[in-house]
């Protein structure tokens, strides 16, 4: 399927096609266009809008649009929860929910300012969700020091 | 110049190269090695080691190793500041001292779990860093919200939680501030950079600091913590006076039974003495 959204992603624009793509449907094809044509555009080359105001697929309450895919196709796996709250804490700027969401919001928004091209955005957006997605899953434990002492 | 460090990065092996190539030597090459053969390559190469122990280029206390490579060629670009304790945060696993360290820790341990290669994990990794320095330099104050309805939600909360706290006479920082220093009362912990940490003024931050610390400034707190805590380790009778100094974060002998007996009215010796006499009186 296509799936349509606003132009000019950060975090839930690009959590979402990751999440699509890795486990809701591996043919995903994503485009963005500027906010006022996502609906007709979408009409037009038969795509599922997303992440805007109207649609389905959107935020809902508190929850936002990875929210709802996890919700709609009944995703269990716990990393992929683990990272709904982080996604939900930095796309709705709710800090608290998440201890990792300031940063990602941080790296996020930064590359948006980094990257202009959409699509170069969501290449590289990617690669930062299946890295919180390893983290997840075998690294979460792991703690990192060492210290070496000044004589 | 070639620099070399252990094989692996994770945080500041990605960190550093990212300083060195953008801010200190554009030509830089960067060299991955197992750790027991960083010496011994280095001086094959002709690299500058880094990251290691025992080398110039490594951790200072409870600093890293892109802290060092920030002072030494005195890199003075506020958002850089802003980038070092951020690795600071998440290379020394004290993810409180920025909100940001947890999530670069996350992310970070992740591409390395994905990523086997360390020159690819390299290039990865220096866009993370990159991205960084972008948004501190451009977005730290600016905050994401999808559309109007939720800057509502937000702005009622902000100050349903604004009041909240205004009844209970303690603002969120000053809460978050003592978990902060009782967590850290060890290390070097300076004013600015907690202010900077809590997004808060740092005068702003020293003026209120007394009200709601028993009137002391920020100095004097820390100074009374580390005696409490001083205090508690001279009772346990596992360490000696030097290591006591050490483990309260002062950064001499001479200093701390200074104030130490400013507090208490004793030295730490005498306190010790007198502690021990009391206790052996008890149980006898």
């Amino acid at each position: 399927m296509k799936w349509i959204t606003r132009e000019r992603p950060k975090i839930d624009r690009i959590a979402c096609p990751w999440l699509i793509k890795n486990f809701v449907d591996k043919e995903a094809e994503f485009i963005y266009v500027p906010k006022d044509e996502v609906f007709n555009k979408a009409k037009e080359l038969q795509a599922i809008p997303y992440d805007i105001p109207g649609a389905e697929y959107t935020h809902e309450g508190d929850f936002c649009t990875f929210d709802y895919i996890v919700k709609k196709h009944r995703l269990l796996d716990p990393s992929i929860l683990q990272i709904a709250r982080i996604v939900r804490a930095a796309d709705t700027n709710s800090f608290h929910l998440a201890p990792q969401a300031a940063g990602l919001w941080a790296i996020s928004a930064g590359l948006s300012v980094n990257h202009k091209d959409d699509h170069a955005m969501l290449a590289i957006g990617m690669k930062i969700y299946d890295a919180l997605y390893s983290w997840s899953k075998y690294a979460q434990d792991e703690t990192h020091t060492w210290q070496s002492k000044k004589i | 110049m070639k620099w070399i460090t252990r094989e692996s990065p994770k945080i500041d092996r990605i960190a550093c190269p990212w300083l060195i190539r953008n801010f200190v030597d554009r030509e830089a090459e960067f060299i991955y090695v197992p750790a027991e053969m960083v010496r011994e390559k280095a001086k094959d190469l002709d690299a500058i080691p880094f990251d290691i122990p025992g080398v110039e280029f490594s951790h200072y206390e409870d600093k890293c190793t892109f802290d060092y490579i920030i002072e030494k060629y005195k890199l003075t670009d506020p958002a850089l500041n802003t980038l070092a304790v951020i690795v600071r945060g998440a290379d020394t696993d004290r993810h409180d001292i920025a909100s940001q360290a947890s999530g670069l820790w996350a992310i970070s341990a992740g591409l390395a779990y994905n990523i086997k290669d360390d020159y690819v994990l390299l290039e990865r990794g220096m866009m993370l860093y990159d991205a960084l320095y972008s948004w501190a330099k451009h977005l730290q104050k600016e905050k994401h919200t999808q559309n109007p309805v939720d800057h509502i939600f937000i702005d009622v909360y902000n100050k349903f939680i604004k009041q909240k706290s205004l009844k209970r006479k303690t603002p969120d920082w000053v809460r978050e501030l003592r978990q902060i220093i009782q967590d850290q009362v060890d290390s070097n912990l300076n004013l600015t950079e907690v202010s900077k940490s809590l997004d808060i003024n740092p005068s702003y931050l020293s003026r209120e600091f007394s009200k709601h610390f028993n009137n002391l400034s920020f100095g004097e707190y820390i100074r009374k913590l580390r005696i409490e805590k001083a205090i508690e380790l001279i009772k346990q009778k596992k360490y000696a006076l030097t290591e006591i100094a050490y483990l309260t974060g002062f950064s001499d002998q001479s200093h701390f039974t200074r104030i130490f007996k400013q507090h208490t009215g004793k030295s730490p010796s005498a306190y010790r003495k007198e502690w021990e006499k009391g206790n052996a009186n008890t149980k006898g």
